[in-house]
């Protein structure tokens, strides 16, 4: 591995890979900008790019919120709002505006700084993330060696910001929703970083851009390259909905039991940095899970197949090499089964959360592992023939576990020989 | 072991479950009448069935009433306002018109020609309320409404539907039968309007009496 976790390897690939890329970026494309004073021109690239981010990406929230409540209205038969704009795609808007114009209240017994600060915490953390996930060959703001180490720590500090919140609330709800949350991201992240680690045995890297070059085409994606990726994508996916309190992992926001959880004194524009942050948070466990996983901006067919000349050969190599398209409409399906599980599955209890976690996914996580360290050991990188056995292996185990090893478990457990114990870790 | 992985399997198995009933659910259309925009479903059949005890609000042929304040004096909450001015004594404008219920529970508006009590076993002639003319048998008939003279100026018959509790009482009382619970479904059920003023129904038509070009009315009064 490329990697060594020293302080001057640390600082080495903060700053100088993102140099090298920036100067990297003014040679090739802006060679104008070279005239300028050394630094200048790549800090000007820097900017640009910071600024589209921060422009683009609070937009996407304004799409999800919509395309929540179409889905969510389409599962239950409704039709969801309609009145703002043409089958209301203005309506998220419509709503901001609402949100901007209302009372900006401050509980009097709050902590009134760690009130007014943890929703800007929040909000940039889960922003800081989108800086290092790759939509694309060279639509990246920052290619980090340790780009994934870096998601990890940097979303990571959202629970912070919850804790903040919840505490600078001086209310039950808010300080309950917090502690929940703290105990629920701080679980989940174990299996998240578990099934990471999996991905990066096998791509021998922790450079978001690296993990994807190697998945050209769809046999070539980490999800289908072992059995055992296959499962840790699941498992990485479910644990990224439990991370951003989804339903139905959403107990720090339980709506019928902590009325909003960590926010429920906000309002106005500070709960709407909340819930921008919840929707960016959603796309951004999907689009780590697509690049990690599901190819990333790699397409379904690999490059070298696609016709070499024509129009034809042309647009779908720019829309391949690009990568945006592939990126955004692999994330979106994600973001799309992340709002179908919500509105099919009731909330779980505290203890079934916790039993989830660290009596399910940990293990499977660590079996995971074990089996692509197996693997590596077994089949050299990257053969084809690895790749079969590994597809292969994958639709028979489906078809074992559903057709016939279903039938002798779909029995049910057997009830818990001791009650009265499950009973006392259920309190806890 | 066993246990363990039968968890594991059923909680996959019934979330998938789960969601292939959402799914289906997604793809069908949806329930949802866009109500006051869209008002196709109610072609549809018993979309728009009223129910039978459904009264629909007050209407008033204000030509057959006689102003005798009846319905004002038995509103339980005083939503009737009616002013009146008498004509000299030995005068009257017109006659009230008959209404003439069959049996078959259909009501008829009009005059009758001749003798108002008709005897067994005659056609009785009616001279609609719409200029037509209707034959009945007296068999058919199950009851009658006098014709009364009108000797008051209605200057105001006012009913607030924003107070009217839609109790019916006035429309017993009257004894002309020119106040009504009128439930014409054209009109539809939206009674509500965006401003209270528009609930106060105002009857009142005092343009009836300037025109003595109402020979009609007269000249059926005359009779």
């Amino acid at each position: 591995m490329p990697l060594s976790l020293q302080t001057e390897n640390l600082h080495q690939f903060f700053v100088q890979s993102s140099e090298s890329w920036a100067q990297r970026f003014v040679q090739e494309h802006a060679p104008v900008l070279t005239h300028l004073p050394a630094p200048l021109g790549e800090l000007l690239i820097m900017l640009a790019c910071c600024v589209i981010f921060v422009a683009v990406v609070p937009l996407l929230p304004l799409g999800l919120v919509l395309a929540e409540r179409k889905v969510s209205a389409h599962i239950q038969d409704r039709v969801g709002p309609m009145r703002v704009g043409p089958h209301g795609i203005l309506q998220t808007l419509a709503d901001g505006v609402k949100l901007i114009f209302k009372e900006d209240h401050i509980p009097r017994e709050g902590d009134k700084f760690l009130f007014v600060v943890s929703p800007y915490i929040i909000f940039a953390c889960s922003f800081a993330v989108f800086a290092a996930i790759p939509f694309g060959q060279s639509i990246l703001v920052s290619e980090l060696n340790i780009g994934i180490f870096y998601i990890m720590a940097i979303s990571s500090v959202i629970v912070m910001g919850v804790i903040m919140a919840g505490w600078a609330s001086n209310s039950k709800w808010s300080l309950l929703g917090a502690m929940r949350s703290a105990a629920q991201i701080v679980s989940y992240e174990i299996p998240i970083g578990l099934c990471i680690l999996t991905v990066v045995m096998l791509a021998q890297s922790l450079n978001m851009q690296e993990i994807v070059k190697g998945q050209d085409g769809i046999g070539n994606w980490l999800i289908f390259r072992t059995p055992f990726t296959f499962i840790a994508f699941f498992v990485f996916f479910v644990s990224a909905i439990a991370e951003v309190n989804r339903t139905p992992f959403d107990l720090p926001e339980a709506e019928s039991e902590l009325v909003a959880g960590f926010h429920t004194e906000y309002s106005g524009m500070r709960f709407a940095l909340f819930f921008i942050a919840e929707y960016a948070n959603m796309f951004a466990v999907s689009a780590i899970a697509v690049t990690l996983f599901l190819g990333g901006w790699h397409g379904i067919v690999p490059t070298e197949m696609l016709p070499e000349s024509g129009i034809l050969g042309f647009v779908l190599r720019a829309i391949t090499l690009s990568g945006l398209l592939g990126v955004v409409i692999k994330t979106l399906f994600l973001v799309f089964v992340m709002m179908w599980i919500r509105w099919t599955l009731p909330r779980l209890r505290v203890d079934q959360l916790m039993n989830l976690c660290w009596k399910y996914f940990i293990p499977i996580s660590f079996f995971n592992i074990l089996g692509v360290g197996i693997w590596g050991l077994i089949f050299p990188k990257d053969s084809l023939l690895s790749i079969i056995i590994s597809i292969v292996a994958i639709i028979l185990g489906l078809i074992f576990t559903f057709g016939v090893l279903g039938k002798s478990l779909s029995k049910g457990p057997e009830p818990p020989p001791n009650s009265a114990e499950r009973r006392v870790s259920a309190t806890t | 072991m066993r246990h363990y992985l039968s968890n594991i399997y059923l909680g996959v198995y019934t979330a998938l479950v789960g969601m292939r009933i959402t799914f289906k659910q997604m793809l069908q259309p949806s329930v949802t009448h866009q109500y006051p925009y869209d008002r196709s479903f109610e072609q549809k059949k018993n979309v728009r069935e009223i129910p039978k005890g459904y009264r629909g609000k007050l209407d008033n042929r204000i030509e057959d009433c006689i102003g005798c304040k009846k319905c004002e004096l038995i509103c339980p909450v005083d939503c009737i306002t009616i002013a009146t001015q008498k004509l000299p004594k030995g005068e009257r404008l017109w006659d009230s018109m008959n209404v003439v219920h069959l049996k078959d529970r259909t009501e008829i508006v009009g005059n009758i020609e001749g003798d108002e009590k008709p005897a067994s076993n005659t056609t009785v002639t009616i001279n609609t309320r719409d200029d037509r003319t209707v034959n009945v048998s007296s068999e058919e008939i199950a009851n009658i409404v006098e014709r009364k003279p009108v000797i008051f100026y209605l200057d105001q018959f006012d009913i607030d539907m924003s107070l009217c509790m839609y109790c019916g009482l006035c429309t017993e009382v009257c004894p002309t039968e020119c106040l009504i619970m009128f439930d014409n479904l054209s009109d539809g059920v939206e009674y509500s309007t965006f401003d209270r003023t528009d609930l106060i129904y105002e009857f009142a038509k005092p343009e009836m009496y300037e025109q003595p070009a109402d020979e009609s009315t007269e000249a059926e009064a005359a009779d």
